[in-house]
């Protein structure tokens, strides 16, 4: 890699730079401290170069994994390490002045303790042997003392003299030595202090030197920067250009393109108008010849016709003569008309006054018929008010009367039981049954039996025929009276039709609560349904109704017969009322039934073939004659109700005649024949009873007599007597 | 460089614009107040150059040459550029400015003398321009960077500062100091003393002689050679955040003089007190002044539970075992961020206290102990306690008489701690064993951002290593740095590689 070498190459440069003229110490200086140190900093050299090499190494790496960084940044950063190296590199050499003056003060420190120690030690033994020498001189002294011979004396003054002077001299020994030892700490100080002096120049040459040596680094640096950026700008620049001028080429020769196109086009429109312009000459000369040939026969044409229309023009001449003359004819029976007309307006006028005069009577008339009407219908009404009170009245007295009739029949009747019971039981000696007749059971006058309803009716009708399907037994034994020959099955076909077919009357909410029902319930619902939407209610409107569509169906063969009928139906005022109609359809119905039977055994011989007794299509048909007919008589029902009050009285005398005959004649007789044999049994008893009472009345008149005959005897005259009579009788006493 | 390259170009601007404001004040006025495209420069050049035959500007020049040939020498200048001019050499006994436009204003601050007395200007004048002309008159060196980038902070706090360090107690006039206080008090963030003169003894020679003969005479002096008091003048500033103060006497030279350098205990009571009541005080720093345990405790026990405090630098005293223990105390009493007992005479048992206090605290980020003899005991102690410390960043253990079993313990605290990025044990003898475990310890680590390890009998492979693996964790910190919402998912990412690797 070339920047790291020449990084390297430029480190070296600099750290010769740095270490020539540094004229610090060197390796092969008289101090060991600074020989020392010249190791250290040749160690610290090699080991700075080392690290280089790694970091180089590392910044290899590195700019394999940035390759597009910038050159700029690249140089800026190898400038950033080399600046730190070289600020650490120089504060280290600066920081190195001041960790060896420490060491060397650490060192100092030791051996000056050393020292001391020695001097201390050597100090405390010079003491201990003086003080033993000068223990011994006190001591000698003491000897002295005892001296006696001054020459002795003085001998030992002499020696202590002399010892004194040794002890002394080995004290001025020891001065004179810690003096020296001074005296060289002095020169020691002073020359520490040349050295302080020198290791401060140095320190400020080498920092000096620092501040150079970066400075010039540094500016180095930044021109390296600058290159750099320079370089890259360049670069940048040059590359731009490129970019540009290739854009700038690229679009040349678009617009080179385009031009060429535009020209291709405009030859080739060229071309093309060139093209359409003889093609539009030929095609204009066609037209023309075209157009001229159309106008020569259009001349001829022309021609052609100018002739016709001369011929036109005489033949409408000739018309014009023809009709001028009907005109003229025409006035004539014009006039003639007008008159005819004249006279007949008078006629005309004549009726019409004839006409209002008679609508005037008509008027009047009709306002006196109206007023008549008016109060006939008044009394009318009072009179049936009358009539209903009266017959309410009636009724109640029929009834009571009837009860009171009845009552005192039954009283009767249970007379004539109890007797008839009595003679059975006592003379007859025969077990008695109570004869049990319907009559007995009735209270009250006899009345109709309620009219069931549409509803029930069909229901019934759809059990019954569910049943007759089922047990497919015969007819029915107490069928309903009023569908006389209508079969059930019928009717229930009907039904089903009219279900099926006028579903529309039917609420959509029932039909959806009917959904899930069972089919018959259904059907009755929906019957129900469409019966209250008809208006039907009764019995009777609903056999009218079957009998309706059998009708039909017996005319549909021809249903125009069946429409007069119908109209005829609407047609009749309200005076035709309930009854005429229900006459009518029964009558009707009489009718129909031997085609409706005739229809049904056909059906139920040919049920196969056409199961339709009538056709879906007609039931609509068929139910609105029906409810159109229907209609008016619902309408004039009111005052005819009070009919349904008239009860039959049919019965009544049946029923009467049933009471008088509770007792059967032949009971009759054999009570006639009891009643004579009881009279002559009577008569034997009355003529014993007649002897018992005579004898009875003998008993009595003896008894008395007796009595009488006591008394007597019994009497104070007898005791008076000498012979009393009781004597004479003997008469037992009781 | 930049600071001395900026004021003569702004002078020159000044001194254009002055120039052609007197030539004509029309051309001048629109030149400087309008900015039209490529013209200023084009308007510049003739003026100065005085030919008025330069075709671009033909139109302007021409007017000027149509009225009179020779009429740039000689202009009456404006009333109120001489008002200005009056009001500059005035301004000593009546100064007015704050009455007069804001432009004006600018021009009278750009025209008066920087020897003004303080008097007049210190609360009347804010413009920063001014105070760097008096700072740059004043002093070759400045750096504006240390005084808040203000130079009227700067200018009071080096005028109070050179006032502290030439003040003579009993001959100097405590005045001097007490009078600039009411001028300076909104000002003065922070006080650099590096000097404080003692008493001037009448008769230094023989007093020299009889010093070293015997001490007892130097005790008896002792309150003679107090220093000046700080109390009223620290009490005074309200701003005041840093005290930097050396107990000694520099540039001594063969005058040197043990007395010179005493911090005597009436010094240090007053001191206690001092920063005791100045609440605003975050940085207080007593280097190279002979404090020993005993002072150092008087210090500390006026600190505790002070409210601000932040840094405090107590290197190159003879503190022991007992002061570190003190400062191991104010630790656990305040809200101390950074602690300096570099070069001090602290050994085993006093790290052991600091390293108790270490272990529970929230608040210390950097902690330096050069140059002391904690041994290995100290040094396992500290290692335990960064176990449980979440806080420290940086720490300093040079030329503590360290050796492997410490190493050992560190390369564990290495792996588990998060927090510290500096670690120094340069100057140790942790050897190569040692070295090796630290190294271990250092491929587990990815926040520890400098690791030095010089002249500590490392073998050159290990601290190699070790130096990679902090590049490496330089590297991920800048990355962070620049984009810190994606740094979280590669280094995740790059977790387990890592560890595999």
């Amino acid at each position: 890699m070339n920047p790291p070498g020449s990084l390297g190459v430029l480190e070296q440069n600099v750290n010769e730079h740095l270490s020539t003229p540094i004229p610090g110490p060197s390796i092969h200086s008289d101090n060991p401290q600074e020989r020392i140190q010249a190791r250290r900093l040749r160690i610290a050299a090699r080991l700075e170069a080392r690290r280089r090499e790694a970091l180089g190494e590392y910044l290899d790496g590195k700019k394999e994994s940035e390759e597009d960084q910038s050159k700029s940044y690249k140089q800026k950063e190898e400038s950033r390490l080399k600046l730190a190296k070289l600020l650490l590199c120089g504060t280290e050499l600066v920081t190195n002045i001041q960790v060896a003056e420490d060491i060397r003060e650490t060192h100092r420190r030791v051996e000056e303790e050393e020292i001391k120690r020695q001097r201390i030690e050597k100090l405390e033994n010079e003491v201990k042997t003086s003080q033993d020498k000068f223990d011994e001189i006190t001591a000698k002294w003491e000897e002295g003392k005892q001296k006696r011979i001054p020459q002795e004396l003085w001998e030992m003054l002499k020696t202590q003299q002399l010892r004194c002077a040794g002890l002394i001299e080995d004290k001025n020994k020891l001065i004179s030595e810690l003096q020296q030892e001074l005296k060289t700490k002095d020169d020691q100080y002073v020359k520490d202090l040349k050295r302080q002096s020198d290791d401060i120049c140095l320190l400020l040459e080498r920092m000096e030197e620092q501040v150079k040596n970066v400075m010039k680094t540094f500016r180095q640096e930044l021109h390296h920067i600058e290159k750099a950026f320079e370089v890259e700008r360049q670069e940048l620049l040059t590359s731009n250009k490129k970019k540009w001028e290739r854009a700038l080429q690229a679009h040349n020769a678009k617009e080179l393109e385009y031009l060429m196109n535009r020209i291709k086009k405009i030859e080739d429109y060229e071309k093309e108008l060139n093209k359409q312009r003889i093609w539009d000459c030929e095609e204009y000369n066609m037209i023309k010849i075209k157009l001229e040939q159309d106008v020569q026969i259009l001349e001829q044409q022309l021609q052609e016709m100018k002739a016709t229309y001369q011929l036109n023009q005489e033949k409408l001449e000739y018309n014009f003569q023809v009709l001028k003359k009907r005109d003229e004819e025409s006035t004539v029976i014009k006039s003639q008309q007008k008159r005819k007309i004249n006279r007949l307006h008078d006629i005309l006028n004549n009726l019409r006054s004839k006409y209002a005069k008679q609508i005037k009577q008509f008027q009047e008339e009709n306002q006196s018929l109206t007023l008549d009407y008016k109060r006939l219908v008044m009394q009318f009404k009072d009179l049936q008010k009358a009539m209903r009170h009266f017959a309410f009245i009636d009724g109640e007295k029929f009834r009571e009367i009837w009860l009171m009739n009845e009552e005192e029949a039954k009283d009767l009747i249970g007379r004539a039981f109890a007797v008839d019971k009595i003679i059975h039981a006592q003379h007859l000696g025969l077990p008695w049954t109570a004869p049990d007749f319907w009559f007995l059971k009735n209270v009250g006058p006899i009345s109709q039996q309620q009219q069931k309803s549409a509803a029930q009716i069909v229901e019934e009708v759809l059990m019954r025929t569910e049943e007759e399907a089922e047990e497919a037994t015969s007819e029915p034994e107490s069928y309903l009276d009023l569908p006389k020959q209508v079969s059930p099955r019928t009717t229930k076909k009907i039904l089903m039709l009219l279900c099926d077919e006028s579903g529309f009357l039917i609420e959509s909410k029932l039909l959806s609560l009917l959904l899930p029902l069972e089919k018959s319930e259904c059907y009755l619902l929906r019957l129900d349904a469409i019966f209250s939407a008809l208006g039907i209610e009764s019995e009777d409107d609903l056999y009218k109704l079957v009998n309706f569509f059998l009708k039909f169906r017996a005319h549909h063969i021809s249903p125009i017969q069946v429409k007069p009928l119908h109209q005829a139906n609407a047609e009749q005022p309200s005076v035709v009322s309930d009854l005429e109609l229900e006459e009518q359809l029964a009558m009707e119905g009489e009718e129909e039934e031997g085609l409706v039977e005739e229809g049904e055994q056909e059906e139920e011989k040919e049920s196969p073939p056409s199961p339709w007794l009538i056709h879906p299509n007609d039931v609509l048909k068929i139910l609105e004659a029906f409810v159109m007919g229907l209609k008016k008589p619902r309408d004039s029902r009111a005052p005819v109700r009070v009919q349904k009050g008239v009860r039959n009285d049919s019965r009544d005398s049946e029923y009467w005649q049933a009471l008088t005959t509770v007792v059967p004649p032949a009971k009759q007789n054999l009570w006639d024949a009891l009643y004579t044999a009881l009279q002559k049994y009577h008569l034997v008893l009355t003529q014993r009873a007649k002897l018992l009472m005579e004898n009875e009345a003998l008993e009595q008149q003896n008894t008395e007599l007796q009595m009488l005959l006591q008394q007597y005897l019994d009497s104070k005259i007898n005791s008076q007597l000498q012979v009393p009579p009781t004597q004479v009788f003997r008469v037992p006493t009781k | 460089m930049q600071d001395a390259a900026t004021p003569p170009t702004s002078s020159a601007r000044s001194h254009s614009s002055v120039a052609t404001r007197e030539r004509s004040s029309t051309v001048g006025y629109t030149s400087s107040t309008i900015p039209q495209p490529s013209k200023p420069s084009v308007t510049l050049v003739p003026a100065k150059s005085k030919t008025p035959s330069s075709g671009a500007n033909f139109h302007r020049m021409r007017r000027i040459i149509a009225e009179d040939a020779e009429w740039s020498l000689a202009i009456v200048p404006l009333l109120t550029e001489l008002c200005i001019q009056h009001i500059v050499k005035n301004f000593q006994k009546n100064p007015i400015l704050k009455q007069l436009l804001p432009e004006h204003q600018q021009k009278v601050l750009n025209h008066l003398s920087p020897d003004l007395p303080l008097e007049v200007t210190a609360n009347l004048i804010d413009d920063e321009s001014y105070w760097r002309r008096c700072c740059t008159q004043r002093w070759p060196v400045c750096h504006v960077a240390r005084h808040d980038g203000s130079w009227k902070h700067m200018f009071f706090e080096r005028h109070l500062e050179n006032l502290l360090k030439h003040f003579i107690p009993g001959t100097t006039d405590p005045a001097v100091i007490l009078d600039l206080l009411p001028l300076c008090r909104n000002y003065v963030r922070r006080i650099r003393v590096d000097q404080f003169l003692p008493p001037v003894q009448l008769p230094p020679p023989p007093r020299t002689g009889d010093q070293s003969d015997s001490g007892s005479e130097g005790d008896m002096e002792e309150p003679v050679m107090d220093h000046y008091q700080l109390g009223d003048l620290v009490a005074g500033l309200s701003h005041l955040e840093e005290l930097d103060l050396v107990y000694g006497v520099k540039d001594c030279g063969m005058n040197f003089e043990w007395n010179l350098f005493l911090f005597t205990y009436r010094d240090c009571h007053s001191l206690a007190a001092t920063i005791k009541a100045c609440h605003t005080l975050k940085i207080f720093r007593l280097t190279r002044s002979k404090v020993d345990d005993d002072k150092a405790r008087i210090l500390i026990r006026s600190l505790l539970d002070h409210p601000a405090l932040e840094e405090l630098d107590l290197s190159h005293n003879l503190i022991g075992d007992r002061g570190a223990r003190g400062a191991a105390k104010l630790l656990s009493h305040s809200h101390l961020r950074v602690l300096n007992l570099a070069n001090n005479q602290v050994r085993a048992p006093g790290a052991q206290s600091l390293a108790h206090a270490l272990a529970h605290n929230t608040n210390l980020i950097s902690l330096n102990l050069r140059l002391n003899c904690i041994e290995d005991e100290g040094g396992q102690a500290l290692a335990h306690a960064l176990q449980t410390n979440k806080c420290l960043t940086t720490l300093h253990l040079g030329g503590n008489e360290l050796s492997e079993p410490t190493a050992t313990l560190l390369s564990q605290v290495l792996a588990v701690n998060t927090t510290l990025t500096s670690i120094n044990l340069s100057c140790n003898h942790i050897g190569l064993d040692g070295g090796k475990q630290l190294l271990e310890g250092m491929s587990d680590n990815k926040t520890l951002l400098e690791f030095d390890l010089r002249l500590s009998d490392v073998a050159q492979e290990s601290e190699y290593l070790i130096g990679q693996a902090l590049c490496a964790n330089r590297e991920a910190a800048r990355q962070q740095a620049l984009n810190p919402s994606h740094f979280m998912s590669p280094i995740t990412a790059n977790g387990p590689e890592n560890s595999a690797g």
